[in-house]
């Protein structure tokens, strides 16, 4: 394992980093490009699967396929499973558990693009719940990026009631819906023991 | 199918630089595309059809580009195909190439592929312009920490591969990055970008592009220089992400390379194969890769680089070209990999010539390491066999 110390030097934001290249700019000389912004809004209507994933979502509930063939449960749901190639629907639903184990974990030190809102570096990680089922991209909030790791322990933060909203739940979801899940919390217990989840990255 | 031989007669590539501010998208691929022409000794109206491959449009903002560069690469009134399989588009563009010409379809097919990332954000294209994105490498972060968990390799092999690629671009004229006085202290001193990459690990932001003239057996006969076989295609994929999902040594990778293996009869890719050029963006790949293709056995990936096989003086070379590590025009990047392979068996390469190079293998992978593809070439269409 490589060592996890995260660099010291800051990231520029956003501002400053528009500061920097307005010093750079050269009035004389010749233009040879420009930025150009321009703004596509779309709205993206979800397949029914996804549709039912979001609803439950908004009833603070995770739920699930679980193939009839092999037993591999999609969360969120797809409709089918792409290994047995068999459709799923409604009948093989299940509840998802919403604790479980942090199996794995990135630190991004965050790139200042257009729209980027985060200037340090944050983390995200996959999960394992209890009983079954993964999902990927999810936020520790509050957990100081160092201590983050696998095996640790947590449990669901669901969005306050006059907050929560699915608007970033896509048909290509890996599971991350910031809108609802606010993130997940250590419950203090114990690290899982490895065995549990180092064969378990997504 | 019926299918005959196809070879490599042209290749042409620009210089990749952070910044081609002196051409347009159009010029870029057809400065390429006339180097390629050049090579193969041909004109525009020599082509009967053109493939072109980059990576997603958002990432330059500028959507379906094949129909206004048509003019620029001759391909009016002529078929054109664009093809899409993410980072791995270069390969997959390369591979329908030949694909055409095999079939009998066409006879010369001119491929280019291309990315110009200064003129967009590939930051902001991963992230759907929405705040919090990971980028290629916060996906792959913990998919190489994994690797390092498992096969228990010591942490400086990441940046072994770093410093390698990177000298051997010093031998490319046409690669991006030339850092000269790169060492393992420089690369273990930079900022960790995704934990366990840091910032010398991993591939730069390139402008560039790069092209190849694929014909037949009776053309590659009249060719002015030594033409590069093709001996084995092969392209594979896989969901980004399901339970149980081996994303370290994804089956879609293993499957292709043994399927590339068969097309080309490699039954020992370590013995057989003289060079590879394997898509690595991040340092740990070569080591994944190695394995996840069985080339090396499991755990045994990161001793090729720890013992130097895997150097240009190495029993099996891997990007000699500098590799991905050392230019990433992204949409490029997969055929660059093809080219180079090509380059190799042509005896071609210049200064990064591996010696007696008569077997190459390219490879290219891209969205979350779930698409792959793949060719092996060679300098005689028994080259294989030579070596048996």
């Amino acid at each position: 394992m490589t060592d996890a110390k995260q660099p010291d030097a800051k990231q520029p934001d956003a501002k400053q980093l528009a500061a920097k290249q307005e010093e750079a700019v050269d009035p004389s000389a010749p233009v040879t490009g420009m930025d150009y912004f321009m703004k596509l809004e779309y709205h993206e209507l979800l397949c029914p699967v996804v549709r039912e994933f979001a609803d439950a979502l908004m009833d603070k509930r995770l739920i699930g396929h679980k193939c009839p063939k092999c037993g591999l449960i999609y969360s969120p749901p797809r409709g089918y499973c792409p290994i047995c190639t068999v459709q799923t629907t409604k009948a093989d639903e299940i509840e998802i558990q919403t604790h479980g184990i942090v199996t794995n974990y990135t630190v991004v030190t965050p790139v200042q693009y257009y729209g980027q809102e985060e200037t340090e570096p944050f983390a995200k990680v996959s999960l394992q719940l209890d009983g079954g089922g993964t999902l990927s991209l999810q936020d520790l909030p509050g957990v100081p990026v160092e201590q983050v790791h696998p095996g640790m322990r947590v449990e669901i933060v669901w969005a306050p009631d006059d907050e929560r909203h699915v608007d970033d739940v896509t048909n290509r979801s890996w599971g991350s819906a910031e809108g609802a899940i606010r993130g997940w919390k250590p419950t203090g217990e114990a690290d899982a023991d490895p065995s549990e989840y180092s064969d378990k990255t997504f | 199918m019926s299918s005959q031989p196809a070879a490599v007669i042209g290749i042409g590539q620009t210089k990749h630089k952070k910044k081609r501010d002196d051409v347009s998208l159009p010029g870029l691929v057809r400065e390429a595309a006339q180097r390629a022409l050049d090579d193969a000794e041909l004109n525009w109206t020599d082509i009967d059809a053109v493939v072109l491959g980059k990576a997603p449009d958002p990432f330059e903002g500028v959507m379906m580009p094949e129909l206004s560069m048509a003019d620029a690469l001759g391909a009016n009134g002529k078929p054109m195909m664009r093809v899409h399989t993410a980072g791995s588009v270069g390969g997959s563009t390369a591979l329908v190439a030949t694909h055409l010409v095999q079939t009998g379809v066409h006879e010369r097919v001119l491929t280019v592929a291309y990315e110009k990332q200064a003129e967009g954000n590939a930051q902001w294209g991963l992230a759907g312009g929405r705040s919090g994105g990971m980028g290629a490498g916060g996906i792959f972060a913990p998919w190489m920490r994994t690797y390092i968990n498992k096969s228990g390799a010591p942490e400086d092999i990441g940046w072994k591969v770093a410093v390698k690629d990177r000298q051997n671009a010093c031998k490319n004229p046409y690669a991006h990055l030339h850092l000269p006085d790169i060492s393992i202290e420089k690369v273990k001193e930079s900022p960790m970008l995704w934990d366990p990459i840091h910032f010398l690990e991993s591939c730069p932001s390139s402008d560039g592009a790069v092209a190849m003239v694929l014909t037949n057996e009776a053309g590659a006969k009249k060719a002015p220089r030594k033409p590069a076989w093709v001996l084995g295609t092969a392209m594979r994929s896989e969901l980004g992400t399901f339970p149980g999902r081996d994303t370290v040594r994804p089956l879609a990778g293993v499957e292709c390379a043994h399927m590339v293996y068969d097309a080309a009869g490699i039954t020992n890719p370590r013995e057989q194969i003289d060079i590879a050029e394997l898509y690595v963006p991040f340092s740990w790949y070569e080591p994944m890769w190695l394995e996840g293709h069985d080339i090396a056995g499991p755990g045994e990936g990161w001793r090729m680089v720890e013992d130097g096989s895997t150097q240009i003086t190495g029993d099996f070379p891997v990007n000699p070209s500098g590799g991905v590590l050392s230019s990433n025009p992204i949409g490029a990047s997969g055929m660059l990999r093809f080219a180079e392979a090509a380059l190799q068996v042509r005896g071609e390469a210049g200064e990064h010539q591996v010696a007696d190079a008569h077997v190459g293998l390219a490879q290219a992978y891209g969205g979350a390491a779930q698409y792959f593809a793949m060719w092996v070439v060679g300098s005689s269409l028994d080259a294989v066999d030579a070596k048996k």
